[in-house]
């Protein structure tokens, strides 16, 4: 628990000494969802209907795009290699990492969906059900991103590699995600999908400490 | 000795035989003919039997007969998956160095048997759906399936050095072995306009006996195929990592006299 709240901290610290690297992902979002009104015909209905979507759509390339310098600078200054060689549990350190890595991207994210979602006209009912939707999705992005990130980290130039490997993976949480828009659009229940999102996220903290830990082990040498 | 432990020693005799490159290429010296040429025979009579012999279908007429390419093939899709995966975990598990030989032959040949699988489905829905493409539940796990294939296949070929490769490719599929399952039944949410399952469903198959029976020829032709291809890659691909070594050198001067 120790070694998770260390590794929690010490990203925070670096990331807010490194304010580009923070804010960058959420302009990247909301640059990314605004794309669309302008690709689409200009009817408010349509955008009402697709809205959520989009702003699902937005929310995992902003993820994707984080997830390249997710190890690289602590790969580059050897950082990496000590935590791997140190006695302290990588699992948990690289958790705690990834935790805060997700609290600066897919938080932040999360907060700014409803000010997007104001600006496709989405009812506010389903703002709600957009915010804990990602809130729920988010986590699970970060967690199997690091994964791919992980694998990657010794590449120079992983960043497409990634998208392609990972991408495929994010289908179910985006499929959940978005799912539960339509059904609350249609004032169906969306607690099945709300557990499905949850249940994704737990296997996805058990799981990934463990993969990301051993894809570091195995690619690090 | 009881007949439990000489097979188990069998077994084990048998994994370390595998389990060095140099036995595996003399092993697959014999194995290779050998499955081509059941792969071959079955074929011949699945094809016979399925083209000529089974009854055309009372609904869908001859167009039917595409099954004995398209079931073969998707079903093809995810034993191979299923054998790269464990071939995968062996080698991640056991630091065995062929296992890795196989889960990386096996990718390509996976990868073709869901283009294969995805192309004749689209064929086939044309004259029967009514189009060549749908959001289907199995349509689209498949094509997840293809994009897997292909992430393994390219983080293999993006790193240098080759027991990282071998490594991240390991990772990569044992990963997807956790996430096919949740993705297969996220996508199975949409309504399905595939049909369910016909071979093991319950009460028996559901289809007559000269119909299924190519079937199962078909499939078992595709799956000797896919042995007698992984093989010849296998062969291949040790003849390239073991490249410096002394049997190599020996087993090329051979074969150029």
């Amino acid at each position: 628990m120790n070694t998770l709240l260390l590794y929690f901290k010490r990203e925070w610290q670096l990331l807010f000494r490194n304010t580009g690297a923070l804010i960058q992902p959420l302009v990247f979002f909301i640059i990314i969802a605004l794309l669309f009104p302008f690709s689409l015909p200009a009817e408010i209905t349509l955008l009402q209907k697709i809205g959520g979507g989009i702003i699902w759509v937005a929310a995992v390339l902003a993820s994707l795009l984080s997830l390249e310098n997710m190890f690289q600078s602590d790969y580059q200054d050897g950082t990496l290699e000590q935590a791997i060689i140190h006695q302290r549990s990588l699992e948990m350190a690289m958790l705690g990492k990834v935790l805060a890595h997700w609290s600066a991207t897919g938080l932040f994210l999360t907060v700014f969906s409803p000010l997007l979602c104001l600006t496709f006209n989405i009812p506010s009912e389903q703002i709600w059900v957009l915010f804990f939707g990602l809130l729920l999705g988010t986590p699970s992005l970060t967690l199997i991103g690091a994964v791919g990130a992980a694998i990657t980290v010794t590449l120079r130039r992983g960043g497409v590699l990634i998208a392609i490997i990972i991408l495929p993976l994010y289908i179910p949480v985006l499929i959940f995600g978005a799912g539960m828009l339509s059904q609350s659009a249609q004032g169906l229940e969306i607690t099945s999908q709300l557990y499905t999102l949850a249940a994704i996220f737990v296997l996805a903290i058990t799981l990934a400490p463990f993969a990301i830990a051993s894809a570091l082990r195995a690619t690090i040498n | 000795m009881n007949p439990v432990s000489i097979i188990w020693k069998f077994l084990v005799t048998v994994y370390h035989r595998l389990g060095s490159p140099r036995e595996f290429y003399q092993i697959a010296q014999y194995t290779t003919p050998i499955f081509g040429l059941l792969s071959l025979v079955l074929f011949v009579c699945g094809a016979y039997l399925g083209l000529f012999q089974a009854p055309a279908d009372y609904q869908q007429g001859d167009s039917f007969r595409i099954i004995y390419v398209h079931v073969p093939a998707a079903w093809l899709s995810l034993f191979v998956y299923m054998v790269m995966a464990t071939a995968a975990a062996i080698g991640i598990i056991w630091r065995m160095k062929m296992a890795f030989v196989v889960a990386i032959c096996s990718a390509p040949l996976g990868a073709v048997f869901t283009a294969l699988a995805l192309i004749t489905g689209s064929i086939w829905g044309k004259p029967i759906w009514g189009t060549w493409w749908t959001w289907d539940a199995r349509l689209t796990s498949e094509l997840i399936l293809l994009f897997l294939y292909f992430g393994v296949m390219a983080t293999y070929h993006a790193f240098e050095e080759r027991k990282t490769a071998e490594k991240a490719m390991a990772m990569l599929a044992i990963i997807g072995v956790v996430i096919v399952p949740i993705i297969h039944y996220s996508v199975e949410w949409w309504s399905s306009l595939h049909q369910g399952a016909t071979i093991f469903a319950e009460g028996g198959p559901r289809m007559p006996a000269d119909m299924l029976t190519p079937l199962i020829l078909m499939i078992l032709s595709f799956m000797f195929f896919y042995g007698y291809a992984l093989f010849l890659s296998a062969q291949n691909k040790v003849l390239l990592n073991e490249r410096k070594s002394q049997w190599v050198k020996a087993a090329i001067s051979a074969a150029e006299k």
